[in-house]
Parts: structure tokens; C-alpha cells; sequence
């Protein structure tokens, strides 16, 4: 693999960057899921992260958005390094996720779902504010382009694609100004995959937010990215501008790692 | 979206449609009765409610005597201090657990509550002190399922049969008068006119004490305490936060985890809110009664009737949704069949069995109503 590829903790340095994680790890029992991972994110970016199913990209999601803790390493937001206690210490710095599993509660109705933890009270009263909700959430719906009949009824009732576009919505209606994006195409048919994609176009036209997507599809990275980080194995192995590269290059590192895991696997044989 | 993205491939339509935000049926009609009863009925607490009312029917139909007061005040204790508990066990059924110590804790509180007094406590600092003992045991209960990771059904299991025997060895198995609640007899002369005159005669009077009015001894007491708690539990489990987080953790409890939502802190006060109602019925019924045994079999019935309510009240086992109305009525339905029966002179022997076949019965309306309410789009 060509050295140029490989992230160096030290170049992967900016002033602009909203968050820089370093030498990140992550072990569950005997398993490695983080072995090393240096990333960094810079305002108003969008940041492609590709690699094969259990390459750590949902673990390295989750560590960002607070819902676990890493081994080892640091994280930076907004200049700062930070000890990301709880999904709500993530979120009051800005950072918010839209999960590979959506996160959604089947028995909640739509707003309520879309407003889950940033929910609207009729103050001074601890009541919940569902007129309010209600509209706010039709608004931010309409906005995104998203058709939702109904936004009493439970999210249970929603298609795939609907569920997804709600769990997309609702973080992208929320203050985060870092989003990270887990899979967002997945479960989406043509039409409102298209969707999801033009509203990160949208967000990357805008330049307000910063944006970390997980995809499987080089084209759509390749499309919606201005960057594209490749983890494999636990570790960030590729960083390059989208403009840099192509989906033959894409395609070429990850069949040589197959090829590589091939030989060793096929080596460990010959030992035995 | 209203302009067509032809990049993605999607078939290319003519300006589409408007976001559609009612279903078309809908616009431009008032809802008409039938509309109204169609709605009532999918409500999750609506079939309960309509089985309630037919058992009511059929008792008043059979026995003149169903319909008054004083049959009204006997069924009083038959459903008011159930529903209360229930309602606890709704709020942590919703939660996706279950209590089932709720039953030794309805025995313990009255048992706390006399000690605490026998050691020269108030009234009213007694029950508070009373309730605490509960909220440890709710805590307990909480930091077993929640942290330690035991499955509440084991961990209320044995908190069931531990908390009894507690109070088996702390009241040494002797039952004893509730403090608060003694009855005193006192001799006021009453003045009648009688054929035109007006006779003044001593006439003697049982009383009781404040305390004992407002915590149970009162006629209307536990009723009221029951629609109190009742509709205190449904406005917090449909109106505030807290009741939007039980209802996401029993739903689905890793994504509310991954949603921020505290999931221990949510499970734990549940766990301690059923435990104070439970404590609370405890002394309430102990007041009522002006004494306690402490008879454990009888306290895991109760608190076996209590589950009942809930579920039959449309409370799912499994989490996620639940009503405190729904539960008010599941207690009233089983305590008319218990009263109405009663009435209608069922020997004791066939009690049980005729309550059993009407639990099921009713619970199979129950399902049938619930397949209309998940083809009418309300969950």
C-alpha cells in the first residue's frame, strides 16, 4: 500500500477542524473492533467513511456520539479535547447521530419521535408541548421534502424509507452542527435515497453543519462527499479529497485487501 | 419532495403531488356518531371500558339490588385499592418490567407504619416514614433489574417472598390494630320531631379520627385516592416527559439508551413509584380495615389481582404501551364480577372458577377490539 494513502496523526491536523479524533481504540472482550484510528473532520465538510461490514465504522460512530467510550485516545471538538461522557454530553458539544437501527421508538408517535430528548414543554407546566411539536415537526418534514401522512400515528406504521428520512430529520432539525450519518441509505428505496442525498447536498451547500456518512455505494460517496476516509481493519487507511480519486481506486484498495487477507489466510494454512 | 429528482433514476412525474397531510377520506366531513363510536372503541382503554359497562348491565338486570348505593359502597373495596395498585404496575408494565413484591409491600407498609408509631412517631410522619421503607424496596427492586442485570420477574420474585417473610418476622406473625384507626364510640343527643313534637334522645355515634377519614377509613376514601393516582399516572404517562421515556425504554430500550435517554433512571423511579403506590393501598387498607394480619397468601393474591387489572385493561406484558384508565377499569370489571356474583347468591366454591372464564372471555373481546384499533391506524 503506498505510504501517501495512510493518514498521519499529525497531518491529519487542521485549523478549521471541528473534530480530530487521535489514536483512537476500542477492544470488546478479545475482540478489536478500534485498533488505532486518526480522523479528522473540518467545518462545513462532508466526510465519506467507507469500509467492509465490521471494519468498526458503527463502532467508531458510536464512540463519537457518546453512546460508548473509547480504550484509549483522544477526542478533540471545536478546538478541545473532551471526554464524551454520555449520549447528552455528545450532543450539548454539537455532535448528533442518526444510527445504523434509527433509534426510533416503534410506540411513539412521529413528533414525538422527531423531538425524543429535545422535547418542547408549555413552561412553567413539566407538560409536553404537542400542539407545538406537532407543527414544528410537519415544518421540518416539509423542509426536507419528506411525505408523512400523518405525524400522530406511531412510527411503527411507517414504511423503511420513512422511518429513515424521520431519524434523519430529527438530527438534522436539532442544533447538532456535527452529524454523523450511519448507513443513511440503507433500507431506502430509489426515490427516497435521492432524497437523503439531496439533503446533504443541501447541508454541504449551506456549509453550516459538518458531516460524517457512512456509505457502502462509491458513487454516492463520491457524489456527496468532499472527502473520503476507507477504515479497514480497525484502522483509517485512505484519506483523500473526493476530487482525487476515483470508484476504480476505491475498488482497487479494497480488492487488494481481499487479496492480502487471501495470501495470509492461505499462509496460516501452509503453517499449519 | 415536490420537484422529481430524474439523477436518481425515480420515474419522471408530472409536478407532483402536495404533501398529502390528512388521508383524503378525511377532508371535508365531519366526524358523524358512527365515526365517534369507532374511535372510542379503538381507543386503547375503549373495549375494557365496553365490557365493563355490559357487566354492569347484566348484574343490574339480574338483581335490583346492583344498582344502589349501598351496593356501590361494598363494591368500593372490591376494586378502588387495585386499581391504585395497578396503576403502579402499569407505569413499570409500560416500562417493559414487572413487580410482583407490590404484594408484600401492600403487607410490609401497614406492618412499618405500626412500628414506627409504636416508637412514638405521628400519624402523618409515620406513613411518610412508611413509604420510604417502600421506596427502598422499589429501589432495590430497581437497582437488581436495572444494574445488576437480573430480570424483574426474578428479582420481584424474590422480593415478593423476602419482603413477606420480613414482615412475618417483624410482626411475629400476629396480626395487630392499626393506629390511627381505633374507633370511638360517643353518646350525642339527637333532636327529631316526632307526631309534631320535638324529642331530644341520647343516641350513640361511632367515629374516627381525621387521619383514618382521609387514609382509608372513609367511605369514599380509597375511591377517591384511586381516581387521584389514576389520572395522576395517565397525565404523566401521556403528557410529560417522564412518560414518554418509559414508554421509549419499554418500546425499544437500546435505541432509547442510544437516544440519550437515561434507561436506568427511568426504569428505577418506575420501580420505586409502584412500590410507594403499593405501601400506600397497604396502609390505606389496613386503616379501612382498623387492622392487618400478616397473611402472605392473601398479599400475593392481591397483588396477582392487581397484574390482572393492569393487563386486562389493555397494559402490554411486554412494554411499551399501557394506560392507567385502562387499568381503573379492568379493576371496576373484575370487582363488579366479583360483587355481582356475590349477589347473585354464585356459591363460593364456583367464585374463582367463573371469574377465570370471565377474565379470559373478556380478554378475547379485548384482542378482537385491539385488531379493529391496529386497522384504524391508532396504536
Amino acid at each position: 500500500m503506498a505510504d501517501d494513502r495512510v493518514v498521519q496523526p499529525d497531518a491529519a491536523r487542521a485549523s478549521d477542524d471541528v473534530l480530530r479524533i487521535e489514536h483512537v481504540a476500542k477492544r470488546f472482550g478479545p475482540v478489536t473492533a478500534l485498533r488505532d484510528i486518526n480522523l479528522h473532520l473540518r467545518k462545513g465538510e462532508v466526510l465519506g467513511l467507507l469500509g467492509d461490514n465490521g471494519a468498526g465504522k458503527s463502532t467508531l460512530m458510536k464512540i463519537i456520539s457518546g453512546f460508548q467510550k473509547p480504550d484509549e485516545g483522544r477526542i478533540v471538538v471545536n478546538g478541545e479535547e473532551t471526554d464524551l461522557r454520555s449520549v447528552d454530553h455528545a450532543r450539548s458539544l454539537g455532535i448528533d447521530c442518526v444510527y445504523q437501527d434509527l433509534a426510533l421508538i416503534n410506540e411513539l408517535s412521529v413528533y414525538h419521535n422527531m423531538f425524543l430528548k429535545r422535547e418542547k414543554l408549555i413552561r412553567p407546566l413539566p407538560i409536553l408541548a404537542n400542539r407545538a411539536m406537532k407543527r414544528e415537526a410537519r415544518a421540518a418534514l416539509d423542509q426536507i421534502g419528506v411525505n408523512v401522512p400523518r405525524l400522530d400515528v406511531p412510527v411503527a406504521r411507517l414504511s423503511g424509507g420513512q422511518r429513515q428520512a424521520i431519524a434523519v430529520a430529527r438530527t438534522v432539525n436539532s442544533d447538532a452542527d456535527i452529524i454523523l450519518l450511519d448507513e443513511p441509505l440503507a433500507a431506502m428505496g430509489a426515490k427516497e435515497g435521492a432524497m437523503i442525498l439531496d439533503l446533504v447536498a443541501r447541508l454541504r451547500a449551506e456549509g453550516r453543519v459538518s458531516i460524517i456518512m457512512i456509505a457502502h455505494n462509491y458513487v454516492h460517496v463520491l457524489q456527496s462527499c468532499d472527502r473520503v476516509n476507507l477504515i479497514q481493519d480497525g484502522e483509517i487507511t485512505f484519506d483523500r479529497p473526493t476530487a482525487e480519486t476515483s470508484v476504480e481506486e476505491l475498488n482497487e484498495i479494497v480488492v487488494e485487501e481481499y487479496r492480502r487477507a487471501r495470501t495470509a489466510a492461505i499462509g496460516a494454512e501452509g503453517r499449519a | 419532495m415536490s420537484d422529481v429528482r430524474t439523477e436518481s433514476g425515480a420515474p419522471t412525474r408530472a409536478p407532483a403531488d402536495p404533501p398529502q397531510h390528512e388521508p383524503p377520506l378525511r377532508a371535508g366531513r365531519r366526524p358523524g356518531a358512527g365515526d365517534i363510536a369507532r374511535h372510542f372503541l379503538t381507543m386503547r382503554e375503549g373495549s375494557i371500558v365496553v365490557v365493563t359497562v355490559l357487566a354492569a348491565i347484566y348484574f343490574a338486570l339480574q338483581n335490583d339490588h346492583f344498582f344502589t348505593q349501598a351496593n356501590f359502597e361494598n363494591l368500593l373495596p372490591y376494586f378502588a385499592p387495585f386499581a391504585i395498585l395497578a396503576a403502579g404496575e402499569v407505569l413499570l408494565m409500560v416500562a417493559g418490567e414487572i413487580d410482583l413484591s407490590i404484594g408484600s409491600v401492600y403487607l410490609f407498609a401497614p406492618f412499618m407504619f405500626y412500628e414506627f408509631n409504636q416508637a412514638g412517631i405521628g400519624l402523618i410522619p409515620c406513613l411518610i416514614l412508611a413509604l420510604l421503607c417502600c421506596a427502598v424496596v422499589g429501589i432495590i427492586n430497581g437497582v437488581f433489574t436495572e444494574i445488576i442485570g437480573v430480570s424483574s420477574f426474578i428479582t420481584t420474585l424474590g422480593m415478593l417472598l423476602g419482603l413477606g417473610g420480613l414482615t412475618l418476622i417483624i410482626s411475629h406473625a400476629q396480626p395487630v390494630a392499626m393506629p390511627g384507626a381505633e374507633v370511638t364510640s360517643k353518646t350525642v343527643n339527637v333532636t327529631q320531631v316526632v307526631n309534631g313534637q320535638t324529642v331530644t334522645l341520647p343516641e350513640k355515634v361511632n367515629e374516627i379520627g381525621t387521619f383514618a377519614r382521609i387514609f382509608g377509613g372513609g367511605i369514599y376514601s380509597e375511591l377517591i385516592w384511586a381516581l387521584i393516582i389514576v389520572v395522576a399516572v395517565q397525565v404523566l404517562l401521556t403528557l410529560t416527559r417522564w412518560g414518554m421515556y418509559t414508554i421509549a425504554v419499554g418500546g425499544n430500550k437500546h435505541g432509547a439508551a442510544e437516544a440519550g435517554i437515561n434507561v436506568r433512571v427511568t426504569v428505577i423511579r418506575n420501580f420505586i413509584v409502584c412500590s410507594v403506590f403499593a405501601g400506600f393501598v397497604g396502609v390505606l387498607e389496613a386503616v379501612r380495615a382498623s387492622s392487618v394480619t400478616p397473611d402472605t397468601a392473601g398479599a400475593s393474591e392481591t397483588m396477582f389481582r392487581a397484574v390482572s387489572a393492569a393487563v386486562i385493561g389493555g397494559t402490554l406484558l411486554a412494554g411499551g404501551q399501557g394506560t392507567a384508565v385502562g387499568a381503573l377499569f379492568g379493576a371496576l370489571f373484575l370487582g363488579i364480577l366479583r360483587d355481582g356474583l356475590t349477589l347473585e347468591g354464585v356459591n363460593a366454591d364456583y367464585l374463582d372458577f367463573i371469574l377465570g372464564v370471565a377474565i379470559l372471555f373478556a380478554m378475547v373481546i379485548n384482542v378482537y377490539v385491539g385488531r379493529v384499533r391496529k386497522g384504524s391506524g391508532r396504536g
